[in-house]
């Protein structure tokens, strides 16, 4: 691949950046609120002591936080701190910074959204190259349809749903939280199998109405593929239909289906935020969902930025993977 | 000269267009199912409107807690309202923030992909670049956080439509501008430029009309994911929330322990109200993507 | 196919890429016994003049839990939003009694409010010496021990009075200043206290810890080595007098173990605690959220008990697990009278809300029997009045003279038509959407309050005002709070949490010592900002006097009259405290049938260490 290539793409991702960092900047500075004293008067409240010093405690944070110099120098000072990974530190959780709270929630995340993702991704693609593939009996093509009908719903009702069928009704599985109460995590194969346990329901939240997505866009291309000359030639030729199966639908599939998953990642991530909230998962989505509720701007906007930065990167390095799916594309 | 002699015209029998919409509906089995939902959705909220007192819709208007019965089909809420008043007004709601932010999303996404594609160069640059970059931004954050800072008493139907709006234009300006650039190269286009037309008439004698389908699987594809944003932002109660929207009756619900009560019909109504939008809206648009791209017809 | 298994390896790498940056696996504070972190953290704790509490840099654990079984085991569901490891109540901001620090802490005396005595701990008596209340003797119980050993003597009492009067970030800093001369230590376990004016109730409100109010003692020897006291956060080895001492606290979860070797139970003070562990649970979000699963855990015996729940969950909780009993057994209310009354308050030096007909048009759109019969299914949770009707203040309630006030004031009165009179007579018009408006302005009546603890009231105000012409919405942003203590436009649901014995506290939180201008915050409680002379002059003439003299209870009725006459706030709701007991683990909550410590049974309170250490083990 050519340099030139590689320079692009890299001023993109600094462009991306770039872009979500000055949202995020302007966002909070446009708003008439003044997170910092929230969060200081609402401190006051729970210790119960009078505020009577607390504009000035406030004020000696502003500076902290550098809200008392002028805008283009804190633009410029929040810019060069989001280039060097830093966020910023928590208003809620002081003095954590913003990047310690998502790497100490992060490992749950990325537990939960790789395996859904790659499970839901699997099944999905297979059951959709099923659903195309005229040889396939009828009934394994039909068990793509509920996953396709399951797609309208938002994973934030099916956790809901999950989680008064399968948890209160049928008493089945642990109604929330990573763990049980008071154990510490551990690397025992008993803790290992009792968070498991507890993510069984999150898991399917996300899995169930994630399949149809990409059981229809690969059922698409499978029909596509269908009529190609090539498939018939193969036919013809004698190969067995799970070769052709193999070969020509899943293997042509495999490059736009991983577009898609890039393209994907967004919405997953997403989903995966609203999922751990409702299941009270120590996530990246918890911390979200509390520094949402307590207005903790500094690590909302680091998480955004986080996440741009993740999907971004993970966009360009799919891109650069490209030739090794399919020789036939070079990158330039 | 030969004489030219009135040869009769074959009697071809041109099938009605009625017939030949049926009859592609037929084969496009996921537009016809989404398209009657969507009816169904439709009908259930004009004769609602014509039926129910839209006052019942807010709380203090009938008695509490009462479960699906003859007289209230749907049940009623622990705050008063008449669940089935409620998902009249509800869905109507809930209709209009998608329906308008799908409309104003896909406005920006046509004439920006059109601009972008037709004219080229910079211009175009610019605006791929900018959609681009902006796609791998979690748009649903920054909504939620400009949902949250809004003085309370402005958050309406139709801010809410306006924050969804806000950066959620990107994908129809990136659909509309492919399709423009590789209709830009059909012949069509070619033999109209020779001929003369001016550019204007190109644009919307030409190319417009080829683009409809394309602009209607955007609008429908823009009407869902705005919906899906609202939704989220009501069921966070970042909504308006004395309307019944969906997303507020659920967010209510949640916080009543309504499931732990027993008073299963609260959530679950809306619930289900919204399945079948969503559900009918991706329906439609796969149809509606089947019709746009004729290679992913179904062969049966 | 290998493109297949490539395919997979790269989706696997594409969200591990995202991890990279070496994240530790989740809080894994297990193999050795580490110093804390916050011994780690010089920086965070050397820093001078730090304004705010330090916490650690991350979950905080004093080593390997030690085994606890179930049955010993007090699981208790509560939302933790305070910074991790902050457990010196000098830590401000950022210091809460309220999510585990009370089992660490100790009082010179607690109050038992339904034993409705003095409970004695740190102090074995605490005594006024003369007549006009000027000067008081604390007496220390000479068994008090800190965790590290150390006795608690009279110097920790010195300093910890002497800390409020000079420490200006104190939450007593501004009584200690109106009332204390001075303070002296006689012998190791003698204190003399002299008042600049008769402070009558400052033993009580101050000095006794109950409900939210009051102040523990604090370790001389440890806090006076500290460089800046306020941003020491305390973390684990902090020495502290209370039975139980934190030993972990994460995101998830805060754990205290009982120290065998505490003060109380050999000085007879307190029986031995049967709890040897407490698992605070954090149930996320805001208090009050996340309902659903959580009572559902504790029907399942997750928890034994959980912050207090609604009215129709309680019910539902009782049906689901007959081993979980409320304050009143099965029997509605299922709850205890808390000191938080609700009000609508509003800013009384705003417009349109500085016109007491306004205020008093607001309080006629109200149908307090309404909320009654559909928030609390029939119960008489509504209220007239600033104040809770604990023994004492019935008694005041039930003066002829207050209840003449009543018959005049009618405060509990109904009446939309009337509303619309006061309006109309205040120059407002109604306008196309027939809400009230004076130039060009409808009245800004978006209702600021808590989504967990008042999303079924603050709904049906809303539309019971909008019926009236008040242009009522709801806001439960994060800004609630402050936009309340700021006196934004708009009506607070809030609490009165001020008196007890006698109506004295709830009456001076509307003295104009408080009425702070606008644009300056107001104080807890404070919010309405009334300012009048003839009221301060009552409020002063009752400051000095006991409850006793027949003058307070005269000069009491005067200020209740103005408090009605000028609807200086919307008296809506009493507060009950529905905590449900599981008594599958644990027996001998405090109820209505059982005086157990002679407390209330909130655990976050003041007095939740006398729940916990009267708790009776079932198994």
């Amino acid at each position: 691949m050519k340099p030139v290539f590689l320079i692009k793409r890299f001023l993109f991702l600094i462009l991306v950046i770039w872009s979500a960092a000055t949202i995020t900047f302007f966002i909070p500075r446009l708003s008439p609120r003044n997170p910092i004293r929230e969060r200081f008067v609402e401190l006051a409240r729970m210790g119960g002591f009078s505020p009577a010093d607390l504009e000035q405690i406030v004020a000696s944070y502003s500076q902290r936080f550098g809200l008392d110099k002028p805008l283009y120098q804190q633009y410029f000072d929040y810019m060069s701190a989001v280039f060097r990974f830093d966020f910023g530190v928590s208003l809620n959780k002081f003095p954590k910074t913003t990047v310690e709270l998502i790497m100490e929630a992060l490992p749950w995340t990325i537990g939960l959204l790789l395996a859904t993702t790659i499970i839901a991704f699997v099944l999905g693609n297979l059951l959709g190259a099923v659903a195309a593939w005229p040889k396939a009996p009828n009934w394994l093509r039909a068990t793509a349809t509920p996953f396709v009908l399951l797609m309208g719903v938002p994973p934030v009702i099916m956790g809901v749903l999950l989680l008064f069928f399968i948890g209160f009704r049928l008493k089945l599985l642990p109604l929330g939280g990573a763990y049980s109460i008071g154990t510490v995590p551990t690397f025992t194969l008993e803790f290992v199998l009792d968070a498991a346990r507890h993510q069984i329901l999150p898991a399917l939240a996300l899995i169930l109405g994630s399949v149809g997505g990409w059981v229809l866009s690969m059922r698409g291309m499978g029909v596509t593929i269908q009529g190609e000359d090539y498939v018939t030639f193969a036919e013809h030729k004698g190969l067995g239909p799970f070769t052709i199966f193999r070969d020509y639908y899943l293997r042509n599939a495999l490059l736009p289906q991983a577009t898609g998953l890039v393209l994907a990642l967004g919405a997953v991530v997403t989903n995966g935020i609203v999922v751990e909230s409702i299941f009270g998962l120590p996530g990246v989505g918890r911390v979200l969902d509390q520094a949402i509720r307590s207005n903790d701007f500094i690590v909302i906007y680091g998480i955004v930025l986080f996440i741009t930065i993740a999907v971004a990167t993970l966009m360009v390095a799919v891109e650069l993977l490209y030739p090794l799916l399919d020789p036939r594309i070079k990158l330039d | 000269m030969a004489t030219v002699t009135a040869v009769p015209q074959p009697q071809f029998r041109q099938p009605g267009r009625a017939r030949l919409l049926i009859g592609y509906l037929r084969r496009n089995l996921s537009l016809l199912i989404g398209l009657v939902m969507l009816a169904g959705l439709v009908l259930f909220t004009l004769i609602g409107l014509l039926t129910i007192d839209p006052k019942d819709a807010y709380p203090l208007s009938v008695p509490t807690r009462r479960p699906p019965s003859l007289e209230y089909p749907f049940g009623t809420d622990f705050f008063g309202r008449d669940l089935y008043a409620a998902m009249v007004v509800g869905l109507w709601q809930t209709a209009l923030i998608g329906v308008l932010a799908g409309a104003i999303g896909t406005f920006i996404g046509t004439v920006l992909g059109f601009v972008s594609a037709y004219f080229g160069g910079w211009v175009d640059n610019t605006i791929k670049g900018i959609c681009q970059i902006l796609t791998p931004i979690p748009v649903l954050l920054i909504q939620i956080v400009i949902a949250g800072s809004l003085d309370k008493r402005y958050v309406t139907i139709y801010t809410m439509a306006l924050i969804v709006v806000l950066l959620a234009w990107m994908g129809p300006t990136l659909v509309i501008r492919s399709q423009v650039l590789s209709m830009k190269e059909r012949q069509f286009v070619a033999v109209a430029k020779l001929s003369g037309v001016s550019e204007w008439e190109i644009i919307f004698k030409e190319i417009l009309p080829n683009l409809l389908p394309f602009i209607a699987a955007a609008f429908v594809a823009q009407v869902f994911s705005a919906m899906i944003a609202s939704f989220y932002l009501a069921v966070l109660g970042l909504g308006p929330l004395r309307e019944p929207l969906l997303g507020n009756i659920i967010w209510a619900a949640q916080s009543q322990g309504a499931f732990f009560n027993g008073w299963w019909w609260w959530p679950i109504i809306p619930s289900v109200a919204i399945v079948l939008i969503l559900g009918s809206l991706a329906l439609i648009n796969m149809g509606l993507d089947e019709l746009a791209n004729p290679r992913v017809r179904r062969t049966e | 196919m290998t493109r297949l298994k490539l395919l997979t390896a790269l989706v696997a790498c594409i969200l591990v890429l995202a991890a990279c940056g070496g994240a530790p696996p989740a809080a894994a504070p297990t193999t050795a016994p580490e110093p804390t972190q916050a011994s780690q953290a010089p920086e965070a704790t050397a820093a001078p003049a730090e304004p705010a509490a330090t916490a650690t840099a991350a979950p905080i654990s004093t080593g390997p839990l030690a085994e606890v079984p179930r049955n010993r085991t007090l699981i208790l569901g509560w939302s933790i939003t305070s910074p991790i490891g902050v457990t010196n109540p000098w830590a401000v901001p950022g210091y809460t009694h309220q999510e585990g620090n009370v089992f660490m802490w100790e009082p010179l005396m607690y109050y038992g409010i339904f034993s409705d005595q003095y409970i004695p701990w740190l102090a074995e008596s605490m005594e006024y010496t003369n007549d006009d209340f000027t000067a008081l003797e604390i007496k220390l119980n000479p068994a008090a021990r800190w965790s590290d050993g150390e006795p608690v003597t009279s110097e920790d009492v010195v300093y910890t009075f002497e800390g409020q009067m000079t420490n200006d970030k104190l939450p007593y800093h501004a009584s200690f200043d109106q009332f204390v001369e001075s303070v002296e230590a006689v012998d190791d376990l003698t204190v003399n206290v002299t008042f600049k004016i008769p402070a009558p109730r400052f033993k009580f409100e101050v000095l006794t810890l109950k409900f939210d109010t009051g102040i523990p003692i604090v370790p001389e020897h440890a806090l006076s080595a500290q460089p800046d006291v306020n941003a020491y956060p305390g973390g684990t080895e902090i020495p502290h007098s209370g039975p139980y001492k934190l030993v972990a606290w994460d995101a998830n979860q805060k754990i205290y173990d009982l120290r065998p070797d505490w003060w109380a139970v050999e000085a007879g003070v307190s029986p031995k605690p049967e709890v040897e562990r407490i698992v605070i649970f954090n149930i996320g979000g805001q208090v009050g959220q996340n309902m659903d699963t959580v009572v559902q855990r504790l029907v399942n015996n997750e928890f034994d008990s959980i912050l207090d729940v609604r009215s129709s969950v309680a019910a539902n909780i009782l049906a689901n697990n007959p081993a979980v009993t409320t304050h009143t057994g099965n029997n509605p209310p299922y709850g205890y009278l808390d000191w938080w009354p609700n009000s609508l308050w509003v800013n009384t030096q705003l417009e349109p809300y500085s016109d007491p007909n306004v205020r008093k048009a607001i309080s006629l759109a109200i149908d307090r029997d309404t909320i009654d019969e559909i928030i609390y299914e029939g119960a008489q949770i509504t209220t007239i009045f600033p104040f809770p009707l604990y023994p004492g203040l019935q008694a005041f309630v039930d003066t002829p003279e207050v209840q003449a006030l009543i018959q005049e004031y009618n405060p509990r009165e109904f009446n939309p038509e009337k509303s619309a009179e006061l309006m109309t007579a205040a120059g407002f018009t109604q306008n196309g959407d027939g809400l009230w408006e004076k130039d060009g302005a409808t009245v800004n009546m978006t209702i600021h309050g808590f989504e967990g603890i008042h999303s079924d009231i603050v709904p049906v105000l809303v539309e019971m005002l909008r019926n009236a012409g008040f242009d009522a919405s709801i806001n439960f942003g994060t800004d609630a709070y402050q936009n309340m203590a700021d006196g934004k436009p708009g009506a607070y649901m809030f609490g009165h949490g001020a008196s007890l014995l006698d109506p004295y506290a709830a009456f001076e939180l509307f003295h104009s010592r408080y009425s702070a201008a606008v644009g300056t915050s107001a104080g807890n409680n404070r919010f309405s900002r009334y300012n009048n002379p003839e009221y301060d002059a009552i409020l002063d003439q009752m400051a000095p006097l006991s409850a006793e003299d027949p003058r307070f209870q005269e000069l009491a009725v005067q200020a209740l009259e103005i408090y009605w006459r000028d609807q200086i706030d919307i008296p809506i709701i009493q507060w009950l405290h529905r905590i449900p007991y599981n008594q599958t683990y644990w027996t001998n909550w405090p109820t209505a049938d059982n005086l157990a410590g002679g407390t209330n049974g909130a655990f976050w309170a003041h007095t939740g260490l006398i729940v916990v250490t009267q708790l009776k083990a079932t198994q």
